[in-house]
């Protein structure tokens, strides 16, 4: 803080009072609401679900042939 | 007691009051929040190409949203756009500066954008007959360190001048400039809905900004160096963050507050980069000491390990569709990984 001048310290304490009047989600609520997200997508990652990335573009599909 | 005194009393009595609040609202850890998930499995993924062309190290890279073609930055001073599946240079951008530090694909697939220790984004239109360099976006005082678009008219940059700007592309001029931080910006993420983005920076902090009305709604803190990495979890309630302190962190928005860090006493190099799996489930970290970390983002784990390069991994991108991981190093190469 003591890089700031008059101007950018004021502004910097009006900041700090509209982020103190934040409404904070208790930890309970939000961690778990994450954590379902999370899991419920999970299905659909390719990195954990196999079946995703049967169509691996970067796997050939086919064998090669020598003609 | 001179104002100046006064105002920054008051500032330290108001990060009091916000650590109370948190305090407040932290009922729980992600520790126990996440003890009846089962864990990640052990992740094991193969090379699938190495890109070779760049002629020195790569400082960036970005996915196109056709999750095909992708762009990177080398200080050998060339933008390469890349087939990610034949591994073929579809075109080179030769830079005015080659002290290239970001990249940036727009979502259209018609433009990119570069910049670094010029102080300006350069952005440039594949779809002309020759590229052409279409805006020179110059008003930052320190070097660019990230771009991202939000559309063919609208640019965020991040800048070693410790703001982060939105630019408006018609004009060439600053739309918004996003001023708290008091470190060097290194790095910015936008949230999936586009109407707020986070940046990191030396200053260690992680900051929540409003896109339209330029202000800095909320701040992270809890690392010990310099941010170089974020990344908008998908869902948009959670940031992930690299730092040089060898640690990445989860900040729950909603919450406002630190969740979880992932580190390990072994680890002992900064975080370079990261980008998240389609879920949000693992976090692909890149560090200083060549290697990319996997990481379980609900138990704090890590899971898995890309090496194979044999510098520092600079840069590390997953495209839209999830379905591989992209790392780009010091040592010229970038690799597909699934």
């Amino acid at each position: 803080m003591d890089e700031l001048d008059e101007t950018q310290l004021k502004n910097h304490v009006d900041s700090l009072k509209q982020q103190l009047q934040f409404n904070r989600e208790k930890t309970s609520v939000a961690i778990l609401e994450l954590t379902k997200w999370i899991e419920e997508k999970m299905n659909e990652d390719p990195f954990l679900n196999p079946d995703v990335l049967k169509d691996n573009p970067w796997v050939e599909s086919s064998k090669c042939v020598i003609i | 007691m001179g104002e100046m005194e006064q105002m920054k009393k008051e500032a330290e009595a108001l990060k009091t009051q916000i650590e109370a609040a948190r305090k407040a609202a932290h009922d729980t850890d992600m520790a126990s929040a996440a003890s009846g998930v089962a864990p990640a499995p052990r992740v094991q993924l193969k090379t699938r190409r190495t890109l070779k062309g760049h002629l020195a190290k790569i400082y960036a890279m970005h996915w196109c949203t056709d999750n095909r073609l992708m762009v990177s930055a080398s200080q050998d001073g060339k933008l390469l756009i890349w087939d990610s599946h034949t591994g073929n240079k579809v075109n080179a951008v030769p830079l005015k500066s080659s002290w290239v530090m970001t990249c940036a694909y727009a979502p259209s697939g018609n433009l990119v954008a570069s910049g670094g220790l010029d102080n300006m984004c350069t952005v440039y239109n594949l779809k002309t007959p020759v590229i052409k360099t279409v805006k020179e976006l110059d008003a930052h005082t320190g070097y660019l360190s990230c771009a991202r678009f939000l559309s063919d008219t609208e640019i965020l940059t991040s800048s070693g001048d410790t703001t982060c700007v939105l630019w408006d592309l018609e004009t060439g001029k600053q739309k918004t400039v996003f001023l708290n931080h008091v470190g060097d910006c290194m790095c910015l993420s936008l949230s999936p809905d586009m109407n707020s983005f986070v940046s990191g920076a030396c200053d260690s902090l992680a900051k929540l900004w409003d896109i339209r009305d330029g202000q800095c709604k909320q701040t992270f803190q809890g690392h010990t160096s310099d941010i170089n990495a974020i990344s908008f979890y998908p869902s948009g309630n959670a940031i992930i963050t690299g730092s040089d302190d060898c640690t990445c962190k989860m900040y729950d928005i909603r919450a406002d507050q630190e969740v979880i860090s992932y580190q390990d006493a072994a680890l002992n190099s900064g975080v370079t980069s990261l980008d998240l799996s389609a879920s949000g489930r693992l976090i692909f970290a890149g560090y200083d000491d060549f290697n990319c970390n996997i990481w379980d983002s609900l138990k704090g784990e890590k899971v898995g390990v890309l090496s194979g390069h044999d510098n520092r991994v600079s840069c590390t991108g997953v495209p839209g569709d999830g379905m591989c991981v992209c790392t780009g190093s010091w040592d010229s190469f970038l690799k597909i990984w699934n």
